[in-house]
């Protein structure tokens, strides 16, 4: 991704670069180990050429189609709630890629989590990471923070209000933690303002943090920026510190 | 109640080296105006995950885990993903699965071969 940005003190703006020019140790060392685990056949080349397009090639759009259709489809919408992976298949998404019985950290179990006017999912991974990347892509770093996995399960309104979404108490707030045997993912509430909206004009607003459920759709809104606000309760350790939206 | 650690957590001289030059990608990148926010080898090192996990070398669940108590011991201060890199390669070489003498080695033959003109 490459956009304009301004330096220094004459305030002139051209392109951002596309790569550092300079070679770093750790760029060294992902080679070095790849390259050494591969000869020792630990896996191999085909592997990683594999896995690694598989990876580039996921990431939260496909999520933001899935609930766009749900929200314009009442039948899909119901199909999505009975089966997600079956659900997925209609808009061009298999769990099984890329090895035929999907990855070894995406089991091919599914769930979709509805919102309703009065009750709020949000998910987490409190053993490690488990992420829905079939449909979200990778995880967001503060997702797999031990600050987010930690506090979400007890403190949950102080957490997504850290992400500023403050709800009002009369509405429930239900954590799911993913675990090794299933992935999840929110469907919101289609926002007000929205009703004559088209899937195309929908799916914008439908970012990766409205699936996780730290954040709302609302029209107007296609990007996720979280503010920097102080963690309450904050996970206290010798090297862990901070807000969960960190 | 007593938790199992899978991790073993003494320090690695060639991890500690790479560590303390401070070249993590949210430090160099600002210095050449470059706002991609990850480096060019965060998705292979994540592929690489899948295939050791895939066939069996370090299941998923072991690495988190043992990244998670590395995070907490002894590469906390370092940002990710460089802090996932340094401890996948630290679980790896305690293992046994690479050795740290053929791993530095290798780092200078993947050195003079980048930087070659």
């Amino acid at each position: 991704m490459q956009t304009a940005h301004k330096h220094g003190g004459d305030g002139h703006a051209h392109k951002a670069a596309p790569t550092v020019e300079e070679i770093t140790d750790f760029e060294v060392l992902e080679i070095a180990v790849r390259e050494l685990a591969i000869e020792h056949g630990l896996f191999t080349a085909e592997d990683h050429r594999r896995f690694t397009e598989w990876a580039e090639s996921v990431g939260p759009a496909a999520g933001s189609r899935l609930v766009a259709k749900a929200w314009t489809d009442p039948g899909f919408n119901a199909r999505l709630l009975e089966d997600g992976v079956k659900a997925c298949k209609e808009i061009g998404i298999d769990w099984a890629e890329p090895t035929g019985f999907g990855t070894p950290s995406d089991y091919m179990n599914f769930r979709v989590l509805e919102d309703t006017p009065r009750l709020h999912h949000v998910i987490v991974c409190t053993l490690c990471s488990c992420y829905p990347r079939p449909v979200l892509g990778m995880s967001p770093e503060w997702y797999r923070s031990t600050n987010y996995r930690r506090r979400l399960v007890r403190w949950p309104r102080d957490v997504l209000a850290e992400f500023g979404l403050i709800l009002p108490p009369e509405i429930e707030i239900r954590v799911e933690d993913s675990n090794q045997k299933c992935r999840f993912m929110v469907l919101p509430v289609r926002p007000s303002g929205t009703e004559n909206w088209t899937e195309e004009q929908l799916a914008p607003i439908v970012t990766r943090d409205c699936m996780i459920g730290v954040a709302l759709p609302r029209p107007g809104r296609t990007a996720d920026v979280h503010p920097v606000h102080k963690a309450r309760r904050p996970v206290q350790s010798s090297t862990q510190h901070g807000r969960a939206a960190e | 109640m007593s938790v199992k650690r899978n991790a073993d957590l003494g320090r690695i001289p060639l991890l500690e080296a790479i560590r303390s030059e401070g070249k993590a990608w949210d430090v160099i990148a600002p210095r050449y105006g470059v706002t991609n926010p990850d480096p060019p080898w965060k998705t292979s090192l994540m592929a690489m995950c899948e295939c050791l996990s895939v066939r069996g070398a370090l299941p998923a669940l072991e690495r988190r885990q043992t990244e998670d108590e590395l995070a907490a011991a002894v590469y906390g201060e370092v940002p990710a993903p460089e802090r996932k890199l340094l401890a996948l390669v630290h679980t790896l070489l305690r293992r046994g699965l690479v050795v740290e003498g053929d791993l530095a080695s290798r780092m200078r033959t993947v050195r003079s071969r980048l930087e070659a003109v």
